[in-house]
């Protein structure tokens, strides 16, 4: 009875707070509609924009070619990442070799890549998925050296008491118990490719969801920016849905960090 | 006494094979950083990759040091192109920590506050700093208000989500003992729950000020007519690969200068949290 009468405050109140916030955006967007935009018009510009194509491709094409940019880019930094970190925190030696001139590397952001890289390979769509691939790989390779390093050394010996081989031991113990970790660090990589290739789309591009908001801004049209970043965030939230979903099925094993 | 001396003589020896393995890592990672400048400096100077793509390390330095006084080819120097980006970040930064953690403790703390603000909050969160740049860039204009609003924005949800996750995670034990002893409500606010908020809250405000500072790069390419991401841009402009990577390079090791000086107020201004 208690928990009912909880959750309906909480519901009550979460109404409330948002029928506050369309109250106030309304207010606002009357006195100036060039600045902002009603959410009625949002909504309106949202409906036209997933019927007639945006610059020859639909809303939802859009939206699948910077997904596809992520996943590519996502797929790449693991095949980079995981061997990179799995021999990272097995071997101490190459740890030392690799370790000073990635942390030389680290503190540049990704997208302070993206002059250079455009210098390099233009403005196409090996360019995008190399910037993102830049700032993926990052979160997964850390990740898979922390898991490797913190498996517990009890089964690490235990391996050894069977006279398991270093491929056995590397298959059998360390890649399960580093899993968690690892998959942990393809959701962060997943993320924060999601906003790096916004900004790759940003600075140039023919479709992508960061295109959808330049040009936005480029048409001064400040409803179609707001859909836009409803559509980033809402695709954004998905995805962590999603992740956090496979996470559970491929690693159940898994135990709360916090 | 001589088991004694035994056991001494094999920590010595002990001692003197741990150190020997320190100084041959110390010495592969020397030889690591050698060969990737080395690598680097060679491609190039043999011509395996034009001078237009990479500049060599060594000309990169050089590059450094002459932009430090010289403001061609993209009309600043470093040091201006420095500072016009790390205010802004200061701003929009210090900005979003006065509102943000105050606003994150309250909601910690009173249910009602975090019932009304939270939902808006779960909004906001999933869209990341740099979809904001365009329509900051609309209601603000190209100067240095709507950079700031970009850094404010990055910085601003993680503040208030770990200040009030630091109030929210408070033991319950010195709430406890706090309320036996008499406090009242303000002063268990005041001195158990915001102090236990703290760890959290530096952390955020690490997490944050990385995601500012590439944000703030991001914005600075689009439109500035100023700042390292500004330099950056034009330097591909001017197809000046050592302008690029020299401006990458300061971008770098300043966020991570900013980042260690974080960390050193955190040691600070939290004495009480113990090294892990």
């Amino acid at each position: 009875m208690n928990q009912t009468k909880e959750i309906l405050k909480t519901i009550g109140f979460t109404m409330l707070s948002i029928g506050l916030f369309l109250v106030l955006w309304t207010f606002l967007a009357v006195r100036n509609p060039d600045f902002l935009p009603s959410p009625l018009i949002c909504i309106e510009k949202l409906g036209q924009m997933m019927g007639r194509p945006i610059s020859r491709v639909s809303l939802g094409g859009h939206i699948l070619s910077s997904l596809r940019r992520v996943l590519l880019a996502v797929f790449f930094a693991t095949l980079i990442g995981l061997p990179l970190g799995l021999a990272m925190g097995w071997s101490r030696k190459v740890n030392a070799f690799v370790a000073p001139i990635f942390e030389f590397l680290r503190p540049i952001p990704p997208i302070a890549w993206i002059p250079l890289v455009i210098l390099w390979f233009g403005v196409g769509e090996v360019s995008k998925v190399f910037l993102v691939t830049l700032g993926a790989y990052v979160p997964i390779l850390m990740n898979t050296v922390t898991g490797v390093k913190m498996v517990p050394p009890v089964l690490l010996n235990v391996g050894r008491i069977y006279k398991a081989s270093n491929v056995q031991i590397l298959r059998e113990i360390v890649l399960p118990a580093a899993l968690p970790a690892i998959f942990a660090g393809v959701k962060t990589a997943v993320s924060s490719g999601w906003m790096i290739v916004l900004a790759a789309e940003m600075m140039a591009s023919r479709s992508g969801v960061g295109f959808l908001i330049n040009r936005g801004m480029e048409a001064y049209d400040v409803a179609m920016i707001i859909v836009g970043m409803c559509i980033i965030g809402v695709v954004g939230y998905l995805i962590s849905i999603v992740l956090t979903f496979l996470e559970r099925r491929l690693c159940p094993w898994k135990t709360n960090l916090e | 006494m001589a088991d004694q001396k035994a056991i001494s003589a094999s920590i010595e020896v002990e001692n003197r094979n741990k150190a020997r393995e320190r100084r041959k890592l110390l010495m592969i990672s020397l030889i690591g950083l050698v060969c990737f400048f080395g690598i680097w400096e060679l491609v190039v100077r043999v011509g395996l990759v034009p001078i237009r793509y990479l500049n060599p390390p060594t000309m990169v330095v050089r590059t450094f040091f002459t932009k430090l006084m010289d403001p061609k080819p993209d009309g600043a120097t470093i040091p201006v192109h420095f500072w016009a980006s790390f205010r802004l970040a200061l701003c929009g930064f210090v900005i979003a920590v006065i509102v943000g953690i105050p606003l994150g403790w309250i909601m910690g703390y009173y249910k009602i506050a975090n019932r009304l603000i939270r939902p808006l909050f779960e909004i906001m969160r999933p869209i990341p700093p740099i979809a904001w740049i365009p329509i900051s860039i609309l209601w603000l204009g190209i100067g240095y208000q709507a950079k700031a609003f970009i850094i404010f924005v990055s910085a601003f949800v993680p503040c208030v989500i770990n200040a009030y996750t630091g109030v929210t995670l408070t033991n319950q034990t010195l709430v406890d003992v706090s309320k036996t002893c008499g406090a009242s409500k303000w002063q268990i606010f005041r001195t158990v729950c915001i102090p236990s908020s703290l760890p959290l809250v530096f952390t955020s405000l690490r997490i944050s000020l990385g995601n500012a500072w590439s944000a703030l790069v991001a914005a600075e390419m689009l439109a500035a007519t100023q700042g390292l991401g500004y330099m950056i841009q034009q330097g591909r402009n001017f197809v000046r690969s050592d302008i690029i990577i020299c401006g990458m390079l300061v971008i770098g090791i300043s966020g991570a200068l900013m980042s260690a000086g974080l960390a050193f107020i955190e040691k600070k201004a939290t004495p009480w949290r113990t090294e892990k």
